[in-house]
């Protein structure tokens, strides 16, 4: 955007927004987006005598056009008014992908200056057991109970579903819907946040056997355009991952179908943990469960097209309490469920020997605390 | 632009118009349709009627002289039709609701303010109202639909609007108020168990306006009968209010008087009191959708819970059904466990009760009453421990907006329907034997822990999208409301 513009009449763009006047140059409008009503009026003005009026509030448009012309939100505007009118505001002139991203900015996110900045309440007794922040703006799904509580980009509202789960246990957000699953409860439940009495808009299941009940959700994962799923079957012998179309949630592929025979208690660990890994286009899935051995744990890539694991690890020794997968550094990392320290694995030589390296610090003796959930930050 | 063609029409007709407004010395420009949003009868909307001579210049300003603040608030809120939440902060809704009824836009103000449909598993604690002296509340009302609530508390009678303001207080001659409802906008008609009769008051001009006494002309015993209950859900100036009054040597009846003319006009259910199953009910509902009167009473002694529930159809003043508990239930398990509360939905469909032993919440479908009708609900959230015996005593139960309240002991619990997709199918296909389902229903804690402290649930009423709820030997009412603010609290 041109910090300053010559002062020829077709360059400059006088604006009556509620009785005040705001003048900017039609490129800055036209960064609004095609949607906006504001790139429309830089396109047809006719650079005739008339002034466009709209009828909004001029101040939190005031803040608006400064977020157009610089980037980002003035600091005076986040003191006078709240997140949420800036966004009800955004959204009015179609500016709120620009605002969220303002909102959101990875540049300010700062893994080692992080503090508390809100605490948001929950209503009843019921503890948070699942979170999910959504991909696409910086909205927020929490469980808590068999609830579903919705919280908007600005973190200023909330709405509340009651789904027929007992507790809710693993969860995803899916731009409008919201994924959610309990262990111990038939069906994965694709929930419109939107209806607080009836939310459940499909019930995805698996059956292992045509006789047999429907299978309880151990996790849930998603790709650009697939929906992950691993089922366990009620009686614990039989678990499988699920892919469904994102669009129409219909099953396209069943990956890693495991089933116990005899006294192979080991031979189907369903998996806990489900990550789309972009890079590769893999599908990571990793679970554990504890044996008379210890706690015992594999983790597989699979290839969901072929519906191959590429890559698969047993963990006996030191299993993961947690592990994930960063894109950007192109490894992986686990807490060791016995060490407490955090292994990397890197992706490339993953059929290595022994893959995990401990990045651990050093100079720490090692504490043997139970390692808990942990996660890979946007920025990896 | 549209505005510019004729000088003889008034701007009313004009909606894309602009107005420029000067309130308090702050201009303001917006156009007719927006000024005429806030209804055809407020200021704003008039302002747009006059005559706009010169409309091919800039229009003049017209000059209100106002504060330009809460203007552009309520400009705001005309305009985008939300109330921005920083006016929350900045202005009380004292503030805003005075200039808004100045401006005549209190329509919108209201529904902006108004809190969207009561949720129970959402609802969170938004205000306690506490009358000025002497603020336990004995009885409450909160039977119009536009959330306010007439509170008694001793021998006073507070009134809170729609927006929880206090709009008066009347003293009556009552000692304590222990029945009270809103029969009229205005009227109160309040009963208690200290003296006889049942009083109305108007609360806006703080004076007694009549009383009515159960007489019987061939019964000279029936004599100085005290109120022990007063009919909920009364709605129109068509029904009777029906008002069940106890003798000092316990016979009982209900009568239903006649809001109109403050009199009697029929008794029904006349009973001697003298066992538990012909005491005088202390909880009555009028199901209008199906013309009956329930009643309810509860009675504790040394060996438990005793009581029975009775629908009256008032026209013939027979009792078409009723349960004594604890009865000789078919099922040894419910032995003994009588019900602590009662109560039927407003749409009639269904009674709902709790169990004092147990603690259990049971549903009886109006449409098939029978010898045991009683369904119990089962409980099927996780996070919810085990029960103990006893658990049910003192339990409060209301059934609110397809929603039942349990106010159990101090905790407040809310019971909900799951509109299971699936689940849906199958019970439609039950529907045959049975309307509703044992696991229809979840519990879901309303409350949470801290709040259970302050004190045992004593009384519950829902009116508007609200919940009241009063507290034994706390002052005040407790104003429980769903929100779509999250109350997120900042922590820099």
């Amino acid at each position: 955007m041109p910090p300053y513009a010559h002062a020829e009449p077709g360059n400059v763009v006088t604006l009556n927004v509620g009785g005040q006047l705001f003048q900017t140059t039609p490129q800055t409008l036209a960064l609004a987006g095609p949607d906006s009503i504001l790139s429309s009026l830089a396109s047809s003005l006719p650079s005739s005598s008339s002034v466009p009026f709209i009828d909004r509030d001029p101040d939190l448009f005031a803040a608006l056009l400064s977020l157009l012309r610089t980037g980002r939100i003035p600091s005076r505007a986040t003191a006078a008014f709240d997140h949420d009118d800036l966004l009800a505001e955004a959204r009015f002139y179609a500016l709120h992908p620009l605002f969220l991203s303002a909102l959101s900015s990875l540049a300010l996110f700062d893994a080692f200056a992080l503090r508390r900045s809100l605490l948001l309440p929950l209503p009843g007794r019921d503890a948070c057991s699942a979170l999910a922040p959504s991909p696409l703006d910086a909205s927020l799904l929490v469980a808590h109970g068999g609830k579903v509580s919705s919280f908007d980009p600005s973190l200023r509202r909330r709405a509340t579903v009651l789904t027929p789960l007992p507790a809710v246990d693993s969860l995803l957000a899916l731009g409008p819907l919201a994924a959610a699953g309990a262990a111990d409860f038939p069906g994965l439940h694709l929930l419109d946040l939107g209806h607080p009495g009836g939310p459940v808009r499909h019930v995805l299941r698996w059956c292992p056997h045509p006789s047999a009940p429907a299978a309880a959700v151990q996790a849930i994962g998603s790709s650009p355009d697939l929906l992950f799923c691993s089922f366990e079957s009620c009686r614990r012998n039989a678990s499988a991952i699920l892919a469904f179309d994102l669009t129409t949630f219909q099953p396209v592929t069943e990956i890693a179908r495991r089933e116990i025979y005899g006294a192979e208690l080991d031979s189907a660990i369903p998996a806990t943990k489900l990550q789309w890994v972009p890079g590769t286009n893999l599908l990571m899935a990793a679970g554990s469960h504890g044996g008379p051995s210890g706690l015992l744990g594999d983790i597989r890539l699979w290839d969901v097209r072929s519906g191959e694991a590429i890559w698969e690890l047993k963990e006996k020794h030191n299993c993961f309490a947690d592990v994930t997968v960063s894109d950007g550094l192109s490894a992986m990392f686990k807490v060791g469920i016995n060490s407490g320290e955090v292994f990397m694995a890197d992706m490339r030589k993953l059929s290595s020997e022994e893959p995990w390296i401990c990045i651990g610090d050093g100079r720490r003796p090692s504490t043997g605390k139970e390692g808990g959930m942990w996660r890979c930050g946007r920025r990896w | 632009m549209e505005g510019r063609d004729s000088s003889h029409v008034t701007l009313a007709s004009q909606p894309n118009a602009r107005v420029v407004l000067d309130v308090g010395g702050k201009l303001f420009e917006t156009t007719v349709a927006t000024l005429q949003s806030g209804g055809p009868d407020s200021l704003l909307a008039a302002l747009c009627l006059r005559a706009n001579p010169d409309s091919d210049e800039e229009p003049s300003p017209v000059f209100i002289d106002r504060d330009p603040e809460i203007f552009s608030t309520l400009l705001s809120l005309l305009r985008s039709g939300r109330l921005p939440s920083s006016a929350l902060s900045r202005f009380s809704n004292q503030d805003l609701l005075e200039e808004a009824l100045y401006y005549g836009v209190e329509a919108s103000l209201r529904s902006a303010l108004s809190p969207p449909p009561l949720v129970g598993f959402d609802a969170t604690l938004v205000a306690t109202l506490r009358p000025a002296s002497d603020a336990f509340p004995t009885a409450l009302s909160a039977g119009s639909e536009d959330g306010s609530v007439w509170i008694a508390h001793g021998g006073q009678i507070s009134a809170y609007d729609w927006s929880l303001a206090h709009t008066g207080t009347v003293r009556t001659h009552l000692d304590e108020i222990t029945a009270l409802q809103r029969v009229w906008p205005e009227v109160a008609a309040a009963g208690s168990l200290d003296s006889p009769g049942l009083h109305f008051y108007d609360v806006s001009g703080g004076r007694h306006v009549g009383s009515v006494h159960w007489s019987d002309p061939g019964d000279h015993r029936v004599y100085k009968a005290r109120v022990t209950a007063i009919a909920a859900g009364w709605s129109g100036p068509d029904d009777p209010v029906y008002v069940a009054f106890e003798c000092p040597h316990r016979e009982n009846c209900i009568l239903a008087v006649d809001p109109a003319t403050l009199l009697a006009a029929a008794a029904i259910g006349r009973q001697s009191g003298s066992a538990a199953k012909a005491a005088a009910p202390g909880r009555l509902v009028h199901v209008r959708e199906r013309g009956l009167v329930f009643a309810a009473a509860v009675s504790a002694g040394a060996f438990g819970y005793a009581g029975y529930m009775r629908l009256w159809d008032p026209r013939s003043g027979e009792a078409v059904w009723e349960t004594n508990e604890p009865g000789a239930g078919s099922s040894s398990r419910r032995f003994g466990d009588s019900f602590a509360d009662a109560d039927v939905d407003r749409e009639g469909s269904a009674i709902y009760k709790v169990c004092w032993r147990s603690g259990d919440v049971a549903v009886a479908d109006m449409r098939r009453l029978g010898e045991d009708p009683w369904v119990y609900l089962e409980e099927r959230s996780a996070a919810v421990g085990m029960r103990s015996a006893g658990e049910g005593a003192n339990s409060v139960l209301r059934c609110y907006k397809n929603q039942v309240f349990v106010g159990r002991e101090a905790g407040l619990e809310v019971w909900s329907q799951i509109m299971d997709k699936e689940g849906g199918r199958r019970r439609s296909e039950r529907e045959t034997e049975a309307a509703v389902c044992e696991n229809a229903f979840r519990r879901i804690f309303v409350d949470k822990e801290e709040d259970a402290r302050r004190g045992l649930i004593k009384a519950m009423e829902g009116g508007g999208d609200r919940l009241f709820l009063s507290r034994e030997g706390v002052e005040g009412v407790e104003v429980w409301e769903s929100s779509d603010l999250s109350g997120a609290i900042s922590l820099l």
